[in-house]
This record gives structure tokens, sequence and C-alpha cells, in this order.
């Protein structure tokens, strides 16, 4: 085996490289490159002159510089930090809870662990256009309105005013990716033999004692991954933030910030929406690079 | 066996990595890749993608020349793919602008054609006889585009509705007198049937000086009444792009003049835009709901109950006597109301206007009020960067399509559009349609004037201020109307195109 795949190293992995060079890194290094030129759409245009040579229409970091002096992309950046930080911290307790019942009951777990993964399965858009509906209708006529269940006025129209919008996006993400994570961490903790607990019982370890020091050490991997996972995509968020408010009531994430930093002007600016492509990826980088680092630290190696 | 399949592996990559190098490495536009089209139009008119097809087939047979066509559908961003496009080498001969904002980009980059340097003689006599009012031109001398046809709106009303709610009137001479009405009057006629479909309650009206008097009865149409207007709070460009918009005619005479206002004509806006907040005020106190009257709040801006197919089913289904929209609406309405189409009138938006606030010169406060904003919602450009042969070709298939029979036919009975050269004679099938013809046979037009001003002031920055601010607030007071006024006038100042600050 060793030989043929010595044999076929370059063969093999040669379309996959092809494919990552082409669709990924050189469209990568272009985009760099035009977040350092006037770029607008079709044409590039420095000190009021027009020109079709990208090399005569470099402006260096200006681009850069208009990025974070941009309001609105400040705005979006804080937003996108706030809804982080909370989502992330949610759909971990959540998922954690959920895989810990599942791990427990005896019955009907297959069909629970299926129910709890079927909303990953749905497409952002889908899911934001739902919920929408959910908020608008079921939340603020059915269930919470004056008329409805119970009137509770906090629940009603979600989608509006200062705070509402970034708790509805927050339990929306949270209904979509809780299944997944829910999943990691079941297998974490098939994955902790069973021996220690025994081992803790005979000690007098409360069940406390026993999720504190044996189930969270041991299960450090699995908080690596998935902290991983839910801290990028809720940072990347895109489909679900247009569907759901679209902007409105300041909801801007990153995301819908660089989607829509070309058409907040005209001629459109694709040279300072690109940078703050950069901005962004730089960001995330940083982010869950840190991240993995630092978690991956915790892990306890058996 | 297995050499072969590395030597065909091989070879595969070679062609993958060729075909790369030759396809994506060509945006310069030195290398013209061989085209197997005479003529390339981009077209971005989304309704009636199925008949311009059909038309540049009857072009094709007629003419013998081989059209490769590029159309995007309705509801769906035209911008990204036509940029796509004009960065090939194979560029668009022909391509759609939707008014003086779609105009900047092209004309920056100076990728569409002045139509004054064009070479048919035919085709310079089209671009010469496009109305004043109606020309793509940004300093009144350069001419860039030919109009796909001509849109207006207002309110929509139903002249079945009118005449159950008036038994005892001419039908048509009280639809004359409510376009002519002043303001004052088609506010109180609006408050008298208001309360008769709350509470019953009949009363005289004045309009144009005529004494009209409310039925005392509810017929089965009348009883379905739940409010005056049907109001799409969702859909920002609904008050914030027209309603605006027919304000601005207030102001500006073209919206050229609109894009190089200078800091004290936009001062000077603070009057008309008040009473904009006024009248928007009084017609969204007055708005039609699925059962009974609907109020400013939280409900007002969600898309599950005000969005635009919402206002026009209300409409449709007899439960508002006026929706503000255009002739595009009369699809929608046919689809849940079929019989009603052939009965519609629009008439004008009317604003409580002083003389001192309307600043344009040769309008009126009786003229504005009685006045519907009609524009061309889409012009054919031609590409200055493709051959001289393709320009050519662009203004002889543009002349065919607006003086030949078969294009004329084209024009008004399969694509149901108001032809921008219509004859005066003329009429159309579609009622909403023929209404507007008969405005722009008075003379009694408003221009697209909010076209002078970016997309983002009017939909994003002043648009979300009404929607979040206003729209869902119950009471609005004098000080909301100026300080909305206000913030329109800094923020257009702030967000004018990039040429025009120094003025």
């Amino acid at each position: 085996m060793n030989i043929y795949y010595k044999k076929w190293f370059f063969p093999l992995i040669g379309l996959a490289f092809i494919l990552f060079l082409t669709v990924i890194l050189i469209p990568f290094v272009v985009g760099v490159f035009y977040s350092f030129t006037a770029w607008k759409g079709t044409f590039f245009f420095k000190n009021n002159a027009l020109t079709y040579n990208p090399f005569s229409a470099i402006v260096g970091f200006d681009n850069y510089i208009a990025a974070i002096n941009n309001e609105k992309f400040c705005n979006a950046f804080l937003y996108t930090i706030k809804f982080t930080v909370i989502a992330v911290i949610v759909i971990n307790i959540v998922a954690l809870v959920f895989a810990l019942i599942l791990t427990k009951i005896n019955q009907g777990a297959g069909i629970f662990r299926t129910v709890f993964f079927m909303p990953n399965l749905l497409g952002g858009l889908a899911l934001g256009f739902i919920w929408k509906f959910i908020f608008e209708i079921i939340f603020s006529k059915v269930f919470f309105g004056p008329d409805g269940l119970i009137a509770i006025d906090a629940l009603t129209n979600m989608t509006q005013g200062n705070f509402k919008p970034l708790l509805a996006l927050v339990i929306l993400v949270v209904w979509q990716m809780a299944g997944y994570m829910m999943l990691i961490y079941i297998t974490g903790l098939n994955n902790i033999p069973t021996d220690l607990y025994e081992a803790a019982k005979i000690d007098g370890a409360s069940n406390f004692q026993q999720f504190k020091h044996i189930t969270l050490p041991m299960l450090a991997p699995a908080f690596t991954i998935v902290f991983f996972l839910t801290l990028a995509s809720c940072f990347k968020l895109l489909d679900q933030n247009i569907a759901l408010t679209n902007g409105a009531f300041d909801t801007r994430l990153l995301a819908l910030q660089i989607l829509r930093t070309p058409s907040d002007t005209s001629p459109p600016n694709y040279g300072q929406a690109q940078a703050q492509a950069v901005i962004f990826f730089v960001l995330i980088a940083i982010v869950t690079l840190t991240q993995v680092i630092l978690t991956k630290r915790k892990e306890v190696e058996m | 066996m297995r050499k072969s399949i590395k030597i065909s592996g091989l070879l595969m990559l070679v062609i993958f990595i060729a075909s790369l190098l030759f396809t994506g490495c060509d945006s310069s536009g030195v290398s013209a890749s061989k085209k197997d089209y005479d003529l390339y139009i981009f077209s971005s008119k989304g309704e009636i993608t199925n008949q311009f097809e059909a038309m540049c087939k009857a072009y094709e047979t007629e003419k013998g020349i081989k059209i490769k066509l590029y159309q995007i559908g309705s509801g769906t961003d035209h911008m990204e793919p036509l940029r796509i496009e004009m960065n090939s080498s194979n560029k668009p001969s022909i391509f759609s602008i939707q008014g003086l904002r779609e105009l900047n980009e092209w004309e920056t980059s100076c990728s569409v054609m002045d139509l004054n340097t064009a070479t048919v003689p035919e085709f310079i006599n089209l671009a010469n006889n496009i109305p004043e009012n109606l020309k793509l031109t940004l300093d009144g001398k350069a001419n860039y585009g030919i109009p796909y046809n001509i849109e207006g709106y207002g309110y929509i009303v139903d002249k079945q509705m009118v005449t159950e709610l008036f038994p005892s009137a001419n039908v048509d001479k009280l639809i004359n007198d409510i376009k002519l009405s002043s303001y004052d009057e088609f506010e109180k006629f609006v408050i008298a049937v208001d309360n008769y479909i709350k509470n019953n309650t009949s009363t005289k009206v004045i309009l144009n000086s005529n004494s009209y008097e409310l039925s005392k009865t509810k017929t089965n149409l009348t009883k379905n009444l739940t409010g005056v207007f049907s109001v799409a709070g969702a859909e920002r460009w609904t008050y914030s792009d027209h309603m605006m918009n027919v304000t601005l005619g207030a102001i500006f005479k073209n919206p050229a003049e609109a894009r190089n206002a200078t800091d004290e004509k936009l001062d000077s806006m603070k009057g008309a835009l008040t009473k904009y907040m006024k009248a928007l005020d009084f017609k969204t106190s007055h708005a039609a709901g699925n059962e009974g009257a609907l109020s400013r709040g939280a409900d007002f801006i969600n898309t599950t109950t005000c969005d635009y197919n919402k206002a026009i089913q209300r409409f449709a289904q007899n439960k508002a006597l006026f929706i503000k929209q255009g002739n595009w609406a009369n699809t929608n309405i046919e689809k849940i109301n079929p019989e009603m189409t052939k009965r519609l009138v629009l008439l004008p938006v009317k604003m409580p206007m002083a003389s001192s606030d309307i600043k344009c010169e040769g309008m009126n406060v009786e003229k504005f009020n009685s006045s519907i904003p009609v524009y061309v919602p889409n012009y054919f450009a031609i590409n200055n960067l493709v051959s001289p042969e393709e320009q050519k070709l662009a203004q002889e298939f543009l002349v065919w399509l607006n003086t030949s029979e078969t294009g004329k036919h084209y024009i008004t009975n399969k694509f149901d559009f108001i032809p921008y050269n219509a004859d005066k004679n003329l009429v159309l099938k579609d009622s909403i349609n023929d209404s507007i013809l008969s405005y722009v046979n008075e003379n009694k037009t408003l221009p697209a004037a909010y076209h002078g001003i970016t997309e983002t002031w009017s939909k994003e920055v002043v648009g979300l201020e009404l929607m979040e601010k206003y729209m869902t607030k119950p009471n609005w007071t004098t000080s909301d109307y100026e300080n909305l006024a206000d913030f329109a006038i800094k923020k257009w100042k702030e967000l004018r195109y990039p040429d025009c600050i120094n003025h």
C-alpha cells in the first residue's frame, strides 16, 4: 500500500491541489491585491482618472484606512463580536445539556438525536424566513401577543428594537447549530472511560464533582472543535442575517456589511469592500487560532 | 494499462490548466476570443423575458442577424451579472440602464455611448426625438439611452367602488373632480369615506367645488372596506422612494437638476419635506387592515403582514379604496381579482403644499396636486467599448424596435408597454396604462427626481429612519415632521454623487 501511495502521490493530490489553487488560493491572492487598488467593479478610478490597468491604480492602504474609518463597518464589527460571544456561549450550553441528557436516557435517544440534528440540514436563508414567520406571527400573535396564550410583551416583534433582533438571531442559530454540536459532545462523552466514574463514586464524589473533575476535562478535545466551529460560523454568519432583518435596526453583521459595501456608493467601491474582506479574514484567523491554541492546552492526554 | 491511465491523467491536468489560463486571464480585453453572434443584448427588464426573446427571434428571421441575448429575471440583481459581462472580452453591444442612478457608473467608465455621436441617420433621428423630460442625460446635452417604455404611479382606484360609494354621482365626473381637487378637499373626502367605513355615517363632500353625497347604505362591495389606503409599511421603496419622489417633483424639474443641486437649493426642500411628512402621517393614519383599520406600530413594518403582496391583496379584495402603486401592480392585481383590472384609474398623490414650498420653475400647487410621476424605468444604452460594426448593428436594431410595425406591435401588444413615443390617439388594453397616457397627453407629469441622489439615501438611510422610528410610532408631532425633513437634507448632502460635492 505504501509503495502505491509513494508512486501515485503527485497524480493523486494533483487534481485536488489544482482545484485549491485555482478556486481558493489564486482568487485570494488576487483579492488581496485588489484591496490595494481603486477597483470599481469594471474599471479602476484613481484621482478622478479612469484606467483599466490595476498597476497604475494602486492606492496603498487607503482602502484599509477608509474601511476602519467607515462608521458602518465599525458598528458591524462591534455587533458581530456581541452576537458571537452570546451565541457561542448559548449554543455550547444548550448542546452540552442535550448531550448529557441524551447519553443518560435509554429509550428514544436515536429519535431525539435525529430531531435535534435536523435544523442543521436546512439552508440559512430558508431558516431565516421560517423564523421570521415564527417571530412575526407565532410569537407576536399566537403565543405572546395581547390576544395570545400568555401576553409577554418582551417576546413579541422580536425582529424590531434595539436588543431584540440580536436575541432573535441567537435563538435562530442555537436552533440550527445546537443539534450538530450536541452530536460532537455525545461522541466525546461516549469516549470517556466509565472506570473513571466508578473510581470517583467509590471515592465518594458527588455528581457535580464528577462533572467538574472528570467530564469537563475529558471533553476538552470536543470543546476545541465545537468552539472552533461555532466561533467561525457565528463570525461569518450571513444568510440568516439577510433573511431575518436584512440590516434593519442596525443589525448588519460583518459579512452582510461587506456584501452591501459596493451598493452603498456609486460607482461601487469594490476596493474598499475587498479591504474589509481582508480585515475580516485576518480577524477570523486570529480569533479562531487563539481559541484553538488555548483550548488545546487544556486537553488531557490519556 | 497503468501507463495509459497515468498518461491520460496527466493529459487531463494539462487540458485543465490550459483551459484555465485561456479563459481566466483575459480581463485586460486584449485577446478578444471569437464570437458566435452579431449583436449582443443584455436586458434587465425581468417581467417580459419570454416576449423579449420572441421579439429577438422575429428580428433574427427578418434581418438575418444573429443575436445573443442575456436576460435577468424579475427580482434578481442585474448589476453583478452586467459587470461580469462588461469585464469579459465579448461585451454586450446593447445593455440596459435603469435611470440616472445607474448611469453614473457607466458614464464614469466611459462605457456608454453618447447617442449624439451615432452614425446611422434613422437612429440619430430617433435619439433626437426623445422628449426632453425623458432623456437620459446629466447636463441636457449628452444623450445616453433609448427608453424601453414609460411608467407612472399614483393612487390606484377602482371605478366600481367609487360608483357604489357615491351612487347618485356621475362617476367619471367625480373621478375627474378628485383628480383636480385641492389637498384640503381631498383630506376631507378621505375623512368622510373613513367615517362611512367605520361608523356608517353618510356625509356630503366637496370636490373641486362640486358637492357629492356618500351612499346611505353599504353594498356587497363597499362593506368589504376596512380603511381608505392600502399601505405596505414593510416596503421602504413605497414611501422613501416613490412617495418621496412626488415631493421632490415640487423642487426639481428633472433628476439631473436634483443631482447637481446646490446646498441652498437642498436647504429650500425643508418646507416640501415637512408637507410630505404631513401627508404621509395622514395616509398611514387611515390605512386598511385585514379585519378593520390598521394603525402604525410594530405590525405595520412586519413583512408577513405589510409587504407589497399583502398590500396588493388587500386592495384587490376591496378592503381599501386607494393603493399607491403603478402600472406594474396590474399583473399582481389580475391574479387575485381579474375583473378589477378593467376598471382601474390612477389619481395624483396630493400633498398639502403651499406655494412657498414649491421651488421648481413652472410648477404650482394646482399642477403639482393634479400630476403623477411618469418616467422611464429602463433605457437601452449602446456600449462604447464594442466595435463600430456592432454599434451600427445596435443602432439599426433599436430603430427597428421603435419604428417598424413588428417592433411597435411587440412593444404595445406583447410587452404591454406604454411606448415613450406614444401617439395621442393610441388606446392601450390596460386601464392603468391608459390612465397614465392621459396624464402624459395633458402634460401633467412629475419627474423621477429621486434618481438624482444615490439609492443609499432613499432606501437605506431615509427609508430605514422612517421605518424604524416613524412607522412604528402611533402619533407624530410637528417636530417629528421637521426632524425627518432636516435629517433627509443633511444626509442628502453627505451622500451626493462624488463628482457633485464641489458645487
